[in-house]
Parts: structure tokens; sequence; C-alpha cells
């Protein structure tokens, strides 16, 4: 038994939580797991398929993962960052979970087939990883690993769209926002997406069509709400049963947030959002 | 009433330009480029090189056309204190599909049942009435794909006009409709004599032994086993990495739950849309009092698993699910239809084998 899957049968033996939420191997490749009981501990298992974000497991809109009791979670590097979030923005309570960071080198674009990461193999979002030794942990799991090389393709297509006009530009999210079905997927991974109650979940104003329209509109109030809160992980891009490229959105939105308000969303829950906090001497041009 | 016939992969193309060049909307598999990569759907096609004839199946299933993500069903003007009200035709040009995987084109009748239930559903039969169904036998997909485990075949004619099945320089085609009849007499040229019929049944015995090793099923067991499990642990444990998302819904070619809304489309006028729906979502079920009957996740795929496996089959007597594998394909979380629906059937059948 590795030393994560050792950890997990310790926590849950000694009853310190009630569940493991992690990884093991789905029917067709790596996928999240609960881990209730210590003798299922060896089913857990971490490496470079590891795509998922789990930290929206923890949020109260999964009233059945809490009715489980408390829970740890495995989390990488990046997933901090929005436990950090979560922290901040009072859905998570520090010490109701127990977090285990495993040390990560990256993961896949395509987690369905087992490969080393490498140029071509590595997600667009692990290049220029910043979290190499997660903080935010109360274990830590792994041996260190070498930073995912590469850098960032998403970065220069949002300098190929900002050269653009913004007839041509919005010709681009036309078609690539026509193709949505509305189904909201991406709001359902997304553990920035805490809401009770969506706004599109509502009659009015926001239309509920898959018109495109409709989706501009649900589009644009997502990546808004995004602002100076996605940490881009991705989830939502990946979980797009349309391929819509929505880090494309949400990551120009934070180059703009980063460039006027000099945040960026990192895995120190105590750290100051622009949207979630006040100064009397925010310059607030953007009023006048 | 059926015949065969022998059509060569270069008819077939010849075939869709005749139809594309009548004006016939001519429907086909083809690769949809996004920044994120290519991925392959049902879409018109414009020219025939867009038509894919491989075995590779589209991510997003016939329904689409039968039943859109969103679709006008009537408009409203308000008229001084009236409101006048103006139906949508229910009467569609004439649309080929060329290529249809077999469990979409089953999909489509196993459907027709609940759209001709309690109310005669004119949009879906209007579609249903004016396209013709060329289908292209398939070798047997994937480790998701049980299709032989529902009662239908990877080479299987349920749903189509024609059925194609790959021959040596071409394919074996099996005209099954007065539908496909009239196609195939209008396009005549393009057919030869039958042949390769022997080379048909290899393929699609070949294609049903691949599926079938991927899932066994008695169906009768399960649906019995579905209606006095309702309350058991089982389900909780299933559920817990969904997401509500329902995108698995939204793939489904059986999936076909909508919901409607009205919408301005300008000062006091607008139209009435119809829009996917799906039981995953906490809204579905949601009522007007906030009490929600399907409270957490984990009731919501019992509905889905319930609807599939015992209602539809006790109601319409057949299974809402043609085993084509895209829930699982798409599924965030990595949960399966065959491996939920498999551990029911061990459940059903007494214990595991």
């Amino acid at each position: 038994m590795g030393e994560l899957q050792e950890l997990a049968r310790k926590l849950l033996a000694d009853g310190a939580v009630k569940v493991v939420i992690g990884y093991e191997e789905g029917p067709r490749g790596v996928r999240p797991a609960f881990i209730t009981t210590p003798k299922d501990a060896d089913r857990l298992v971490f490496d470079e398929r590891c795509v998922h974000n789990l930290t929206m497991y923890l949020t109260p809109t999964r009233k059945h993962i809490a009715a489980l009791g408390k829970p740890a979670i495995i989390v990488k590097g990046c997933d901090t960052r929005s436990l950090a979030g979560l922290i901040r923005q009072s859905q998570v309570k520090r010490e109701n979970v127990v977090v285990i960071g495993a040390r990560c080198g990256g993961v896949l674009k395509d987690p369905s087939v087992k490969a080393a990461i490498a140029e071509d193999t590595v997600a667009d979002r692990c290049r220029g990883c910043t979290i190499r030794e997660p903080r935010l942990v109360d274990h830590l799991v792994g041996e260190p690993k070498p930073a995912p090389p590469g850098k960032s393709l998403v970065d220069q297509k949002i300098d190929e769209l900002d050269a653009m006009t913004p007839e041509q530009r919005l010709a681009f999210w036309h078609e690539q926002l026509s193709r949505c079905i509305r189904c909201h997927a991406c709001r359902e991974v997304c553990p920035n997406c805490f809401c009770v109650r969506c706004l599109a979940d509502k009659a009015e104003p926001l239309e509920s069509s898959a018109h495109l329209r409709g989706n501009m509109a649900w589009h644009m109030v997502r990546a808004m709400h995004q602002a100076g809160r996605c940490v881009d992980c991705g989830e939502c891009e990946r979980v797009c049963p349309a391929d819509i490229p929505l880090r494309l959105l949400n990551r120009k939105i934070a180059r703009v947030i980063e460039a006027r308000f000099g945040h960026r969303p990192d895995d120190d829950p105590e750290s100051t959002a622009p949207i979630g906090s006040f100064q009397p001497e925010d310059g607030q041009e953007f009023i006048r | 009433m059926t015949r065969k016939a022998f059509i060569t992969e270069s008819d077939v193309r010849a075939l869709a330009a005749d139809l594309i060049a009548a004006g016939t909307r001519v429907v086909a598999p083809g690769r949809v480029g996004t920044p994120l990569g290519e991925r392959i759907e049902y879409r018109v096609a414009n020219k025939v090189d867009e038509i894919l004839l491989g075995q590779d199946e589209p991510a997003r299933s016939l329904k689409d056309f039968f039943l859109p993500p969103t679709d006008v069903i009537l408009a409203w003007q308000e008229k001084k204190d009236q409101v006048e009200l103006t139906p949508v035709s229910s009467t569609f040009a004439p649309q080929v599909i060329i290529g249809a995987k077999p469990c979409d084109a089953a999909a489509l009748e196993i459907v027709d049942k609940v759209m001709d239930w309690d109310y005669h559903d004119e949009l879906w039969f209007g579609r249903r009435a004016a396209t013709t169904i060329i289908t292209l036998a398939c070798e047997g997909g994937d480790r998701s794909c049980f299709c032989t485990a529902v009662g239908l075949e990877p080479s299987g004619t349920r749903g189509s006009d024609v059925l194609l099945t790959p021959a040596a320089g071409g394919y074996s085609a099996e005209i099954l409709t007065d539908k496909g009849e009239k196609l195939v007499a209008a396009h005549a040229v393009r057919f030869g004599a039958d042949k390769g019929a022997d080379e048909a049944r290899a393929f699609a015995e070949k294609g049903r032994k691949r599926v079938d090793a991927n899932l066994g099923l008695k169906p009768a067991e399960v649906r019995k086993w579905l209606a006095g499990h309702f309350d058991d642990a089982f389900w909780k444990s299933i559920a817990l990495a969904c997401h509500g998302c329902g995108a698995c819904a939204s793939v489904c070619p059986t999936c076909h739950c909508f919901d409607i809304v009205d919408e301005c489309e300008g000062l006091g006028c607008g139209v009435r849309r119809r829009n996917w729906d799906t039981c995953q979502t906490a809204k579905f079920t949601m009522h007007g009092s906030g009490h929600n009957p399907r409270a957490d996740q984990s009731s919501r795929m019992r509905q889905r698993v319930m609807h599939k496996f015992c209602i539809y089959p006790e109601r319409f007597g057949e299974i809402l699910c043609t085993g084509c594998g895209r829930c699982a394909r798409v599924c965030p979380g990595g949960m399966d239809i065959l491996e939920v629906v498999s551990k029911v059937n061990e459940m059903a059948c007494g214990g595991a084998k």
C-alpha cells in the first residue's frame, strides 16, 4: 500500500474523517472516488490522469457529500487555490476538512490514455504552474516533481483575439457560443458556482433557450461573475459537451483583473479579491 | 418487403451530391473544428466531401434533428386587450440522413412511443415524416457500447429506411421501408444488383460478438429488481460523483424531456419555445413552494435509471436506452451507465457471478 492509500486508511480507521474524496480507476480512466471504509482505501490512485478539481464537492451545494460526514480531500497544488477561494468566500471552514496535498508534475490534456508528462501531452493550464509545493494542506504526499513544460497556448490565442477587430472577435465568439446547448455543465463543475439559486435557473432576466442571444448572455454573465475568482482550473472547458473554449473567456478576464487590480487568485485564504473586498482608495474610474 | 442492392462509396457520395444539388437537406457525420480540436457531429452537409462514412460515433445523437435543443412552438402578439397566437408549421422540407448509427436510428422509434402517447407531438412526427434515414452498420463501437444488451444490434435495421453494411468495394444495401424504396428508386442509377450479402452477415456477426462481450443483461429481471428497490441503499452509493449537470441527457438519443418558456422578441410580441430539460438537475422537480421531491442527486440518478430500465419498459414495452455509451463518454464525474446497470443486473440475478 502506498503513502497516499496508507494515509487515507489511517484517517478513516482513526475516525478522523468519514470520507476521503480522491481518485480511483473507473471504466473509462481515472474518476472521482468517495472512500468511506479503511478497506477501500487501496482503491485510491493519484497520477497525471487526475485532472479533476475535486474541491467543488466541498461546497454546500453538494448535500449528498456533506451527509457522509467530515471529509478529507486530495488536492493538487492548483486545486488549493480553489480551496482558498472557498474558504475566503465562507463556503468551507478550513477546520472542517482534512486536506491531503499530492505533489504534481502536471496533468494530461487527454487523461483517457496513460502517458508521461511532456510538452505535447501536458494540459495547457499546467504550463506555467506556480504552486509546486501545496501550502494549504495538512498532509503532503508524493515526491517532488519537475515543473510542467511549455508555455500556455491559451495566452497566445488571447493575444490573437485581442489583435482582432471587435467585429472579428464577435464573429469568433458567435461561432463558439452558437454550439452551446445550455446544459450548464460548466456551472455544475465550477467550485465558484455555489449560488443556491443561479441566475440562469430563474425565468428572468436570463433566457434559458439555447439560441445565440441566450447563450451570449449566459456566458457573459458567467464570465463576469468569475472575475478575480476563477483560478483557471479548466474544469468548465473539460466538461463542456460542445467543446466551447471557455478558458479563453475566463483567462482573458483574469488578465484584465491582474492588470487593473494587481490581483491573481492565490492559495492564501486571507488574501483579498477585487470582488468581495472594499477599499476607500479604489480608483473606480470605470464608474466615472 | 425488404430487398437488397449494392452501392459503392463513390455512389453514396454521388447520391448525397444529387440530393444537395436538388435542395434536399442532407445530414451526415462530419468534422467540426473548434479551438479545442476536432469533433465529429451529425451536421448539415453543404458539400459531399464534408461527409464522413467511417465508424466514429458522432458526439451527440440524431435527436437534435427531431427535437432541437431549442425550438419555437408558437408566436404571440399583443393586440389591444387580446393576445393573438400563431402556431408554427409542423410540415417540414424533406431531409435525408446519411451514415446514421444503427443505435441512433433505433432511438427514434423508441421515442416515437412517448411522442404519440398522451398527445401526438406534431413537430416530432412532422420531422420524422420528412426524414429518410440511411444507416451505416456499426463494427461494434468501444467498451461503453452495449446495444445488444438492450435488444438492439450494431447492424440492426430498426428505425432505418436503408441499411448499408460494408462489403468489398462498397456497401451491401438493405432497403427496408417504402421511404427507403422511394429514395432508392429516385436514385436507381446509384445502386447496383445485390452483392456482398455474405460479407454483410459476417460483419454483423462480428459486431454483435464485440458488443456482446461488454454487457449481458436480463432486462425483465432488471425491471423487476428496479420496481422493488426504490429505496435501496445502492442509489446513495452511485451518485456521489454526479455533478447534476445533465450532460448525459443532452447527448442521450432517447432522453426527450423539455421545458417550455415564453420569450419576448420585441415590445408586445414573442415566441414560445421548448428547450431540452433533464431530470438530473435540481430545478427539474423543484416545486413553487420550494419543496423538491427529488432532493438529492442520488434520487435524480435513480430517476434516470428507473425511467430508462423500468418505467418506460412498463409503459411502452421498450427500454429507453440504446446502449450507445455516450453518457459514459461525456460524464465529467466518470459515471458509467453500463457499470450501474451491470450491478443492478447482478443483484437482480441473485448476487455477483
